[in-house]
């Protein structure tokens, strides 16, 4: 590896308002990417507002300090800043990439949508409009509808409350009651601004501050996701496929086995070649996507299995999806094992070329574990986990039982659910 | 072998590299010595438009059999070779082209290479064909599932009236079940020739390593001439509704005329389609997203071989579909009468600009548009030059294209549940 390519350096400093900022430079970039968390979230909206975050990330994207909401999106957009972002469980994000020439000129755009929104009268009904809208058009969505229901089962509330809301919470809303709400939980104490790219640091540690410096107020504590008993659930849906899925308890962020974890959740599911792919598709053809996958909330880790098939063949895919899940308990083999750990080593380096996937990555690590890892210091933890310590590990730590619904035309039977 | 190093390096510490090999296969390359991985694929120039109607499916199908095995590998061995690999990879298809792609580090180059072009030479096994057959199966339930992916083949079969860039990729549940492992291994043998495949390699590599290797590795291939009968286009413009209860949204699919990727005008159509309906700031964000009344609204342009169109989608309640369409129609028709401004179109530019930018930071970003830019225009396009195209559009190439009036001739699709403002029709 090159060695001008391989930044292994992450700075990083404490503003006095709280927010924390985090910046990988990436030289040999014309680009830069930032990405801002606001700790607003679906599982701290208030009681009877399911949606309130989700309307609160909106309004503040409709005009900012001396701007208004045309005003505002037409000077991002005039100096070619590429937008994302979307409210979470736990937060809301803001994503930009630009080019790094722009820096001085997009950050405090960015930053005036947090520290100095105008919640205007007027976009307030537009945006409670357009969440209710995305919440109406999830009825044509059974995946995401299938995961939201899933997570409702799994967690007890807060962070397991969907991001998109209820009908009956966002109709409660008003402009009263979401500007109080951004009084509690719109502010930089929690919140992280994470940036990648071609920049240097004392530009960005300058730019930053000056844009941010301004922004006060205080912030909710995060909610602690807290879990149901496992059990099975069947929404009803007039789909052509039964959506499987289930959802188990794994390691916290920052746990020292989840790289040892990481590396079992890709002999499971790492890629084609891995388990499920394998059995459930290869072999048997019941499904053309079936996977699992790690999640993390602050201080809580799961993992999310996925499914669709044919309802007639719904139970003997989820028998096998399970079947795989537990047989992993009994170890990996040797060559898997080799295969997993390519895998992931390979992907560390490979994220490492890309500003927003570094910026997003950033800003989830220091959200989720209160600290930030170089690829370089990923890549030791990985290459310290060994076939020994994993299969150790597998049988010390047996899955736990799994949270199975589905949505479809039918029920899958207890028996493959047991 | 023929042709060499053509081009100079373009910009910055980029380099192009370009030979055909003596039984007719192009191979490029875009050197980033400062890359930490290098990405491959083979570009076929093969898809649903060139399938004929008894074998609607079989390039995608086909697609999903060419990781099945060859006769050196198993399927099983195919995934693995992969996994050991490390390699991020995948293949697609469209109703241009398949390809099959992966990015690696750099010291493994020569085994990607080695396993892309082993399964350019599928066994095409009975056992696999009939399993891989319910995958494809699955795979077409999946978007029965997804009303924003099926309208718009309706409105694309609609739209091209009976013009190739209509078919639909997948296929359908009958053709996918009625179709034969002979069948395929025909259409494979007629399209899948040297002459009819591009390979392209982006990031870090060693030329003479990569022509080497390649030269040996498909040396057995014959070559062959394929070649692709361009069909005059003659869209259709007008309405197609098509009834599904199970649906609580309409979802609406929308063509309009556009531009071949060989026009010189392209840049123009992707700005103007930019400002007219990206995802943000667009005139049809502003219109209809940013005041609630859709939760998506877009429009786009793609250039196709030969022939191009304006694509847009909208989704909206039933009771509001004939409102939101109606504004739908009525911002793409003031563009057309009034134009745009000249801040609006800088804006559009810039963002693609952005665009362009962001997606070639990584060789795989930058592989697809590497590989399709040489099969399409046949020659070298660094990205510098093509944000050089797209900057120096001007509103007023804007409006030369819109005195064409291509949104006179709309055809809209929409898919939708009872109790829609009017009543909908099965088909």
């Amino acid at each position: 590896m090159s060695s001008e390519r391989s930044s292994d350096t992450i700075h990083e400093h404490r503003f006095d308002n709280g927010l924390w900022l985090l910046f990988e430079p990436m030289p040999w970039l014309p680009t830069l990417s930032a990405t801002l968390l606001m700790p607003f979230g679906s599982g701290t909206d208030p009681t009877g507002m399911g949606g309130s975050g989700t309307v609160l990330h909106d309004w503040i994207q409709r005009g900012a300090g001396g701007l208004d909401s045309r005003a505002h999106s037409d000077a991002l957009e005039g100096l070619g800043v590429r937008r994302g972002g979307s409210a979470g469980r736990e937060a809301a994000s803001l994503g930009v990439s630009f080019l790094a020439d722009e820096l001085a000129s997009v950050l405090p755009l960015v930053a005036s949508m947090a520290s100095e929104p105008r919640l205007e009268e007027a976009e307030f009904a537009p945006a409670r409009e357009l969440a209710q809208e995305e919440l109406a058009s999830l009825a044509d969505a059974p995946t995401q509808r299938l995961f939201n229901a899933l997570m409702e089962r799994f967690l007890d509330g807060g962070p397991g409350r969907s991001p998109y809301g209820t009908r009956e919470g966002l109709a409660a809303l008003t402009p009263a009651t979401v500007r109080e709400d951004a009084g509690r939980r719109l502010g930089p104490r929690g919140a992280i601004l994470a940036m990648a790219g071609g920049a240097e640091w004392q530009q960005v540690l300058e730019v930053a501050g000056r844009a941010f410096g301004s922004w006060q107020g205080d912030a909710m504590p995060l909610a602690e996701p807290a879990l149901r008993p496992p059990g099975t659930q069947h929404v009803r849906a007039d789909s052509a496929q039964t959506q499987i899925g289930v959802a188990f308890p794994a390691p916290a962020p920052g746990d020292p086995e989840v790289y040892t974890y990481d590396l079992a959740l890709h002999v499971l599911s790492g890629s084609m070649g891995a388990r499920l792919f394998t059995e459930v598709r290869e072999k048997r053809g019941l499904v053309y996507s079936v996977g699992a996958s790690y999640r993390a909330l602050h201080g809580f880790g799961y993992t999310l299995g996925y499914a669709g098939t044919t309802p007639d063949r719904a139970d003997e895919t989820l028998r096998v999806l399970l079947a795989e899940i537990r047989r992993l308990t009994e170890g990996a083999e040797a060559d898997e094992f080799e295969r997993a750990l390519t895998g992931v080593l390979s992907s560390v380096v490979m994220q490492g070329e890309s500003s927003g996937a570094r910026a997003s990555r950033l800003a989830s690590d220091a959200l989720l574990q209160g600290r930030t890892r170089t690829l370089g210091e990923i890549r030791r933890e990985v290459e310290a986990v060994d076939l020994e310590r994993l299969n150790g590990y597998l049988q010390e730590h047996p899955f736990p039982e799994a949270t199975v619904v589905t949505l479809g035309p039918k029920p899958v039977s207890q028996e493959a659910a047991a | 072998m023929s042709g060499g190093r053509a081009v100079p390096p373009a910009s910055g510490a980029l380099r192009y590299d370009h030979v055909v090999l003596d039984n007719g296969l192009t191979v490029i390359g875009e050197l980033n010595p400062n890359a930490v991985s290098v990405a491959a694929g083979y570009f076929v120039r093969t898809g649903a438009r060139d399938e004929s109607g008894d074998v609607a499916g079989v390039s995608h199908f086909l697609e999903h059999m060419m990781f099945k095995g060859t006769d050196r590998r198993t399927a099983a061995d195919i995934n693995r070779s992969f996994d050991e690999l490390g390699a991020q990879y995948n293949a697609f298809t469209s109703e241009e082209r398949t390809v099959y792609y992966g990015a690696v580090l750099p010291e493994r180059l020569r085994q990607l290479l080695d396993l892309l072009s082993d399964m350019m030479r599928p066994a095409l096994r009975q056992e696999d064909f009939d399993v891989e057959k319910n995958v494809i199966l699955e795979e077409i339930a999946m978007y029965e599932d997804r009303p924003h992916f099926r309208v718009f083949e309706l409105a694309g079969n609609g739209f091209w009236n009976g013009h190739p860039l209509g078919h639909s990729v997948l296929g359908g549940q009958d053709s996918i079940r009625a179709l034969t492992r002979e069948q395929m291994l025909a259409y494979f043998e007629r399209r899948y020739v040297p002459s009819n495949l591009v390979l392209a390699v982006a990031g870090a590599y060693d030329w003479d390593a990569v022509t080497g290797d390649v030269a040996a590795l498909t040396q057995g291939w014959r070559p062959v001439d394929a070649g692709r009968e361009l069909v005059a286009p003659r869209p259709a413009a007008g309405e197609g509704r098509t009834r599904d209860d199970a649906l609580s949204r309409v979802h609406a699919a929308v063509f309009a005329p556009g531009l071949a990727v060989t026009d010189e005008r392209r840049y123009v159509a992707a700005v103007l389609a930019n400002a007219l309906g990206d995802d943000s700031g667009s005139r049809l964000f502003w219109a209809l997203v940013d005041k609630g009344l859709a939760d998506s609204a877009s429009l786009g342009h793609e250039a196709s071989d030969g022939a191009g169109a304006y694509v847009g989608y909208v989704s909206a309640a039933p009771e509001r579909a004939d409102e939101v369409l109606g504004v739908y129609r009525r911002v793409l028709g003031e563009a057309q009468e009034d134009g745009l401004g000249a801040e609006e179109w800088h804006r559009s530019q810039r963002k693609l600009a952005t665009s362009l930018t962001l997606r070639a930071e990584t060789p795989l970003g930058r592989l697809v548009s590497l590989g399709v830019g040489e099969q399409t225009l046949g020659r070298y396009q660094s990205v510098q030059e093509v944000v050089d195209a797209v900057m120096g559009t001007t509103v007023d190439d804007g409006h030369a294209l819109l005195s064409q009036r291509p949104f006179d001739a709309l055809y809209v699709h929409r898919l939708e549940p009872a109790g829609s403002t009017e009543e909908a029709t099965t088909p």
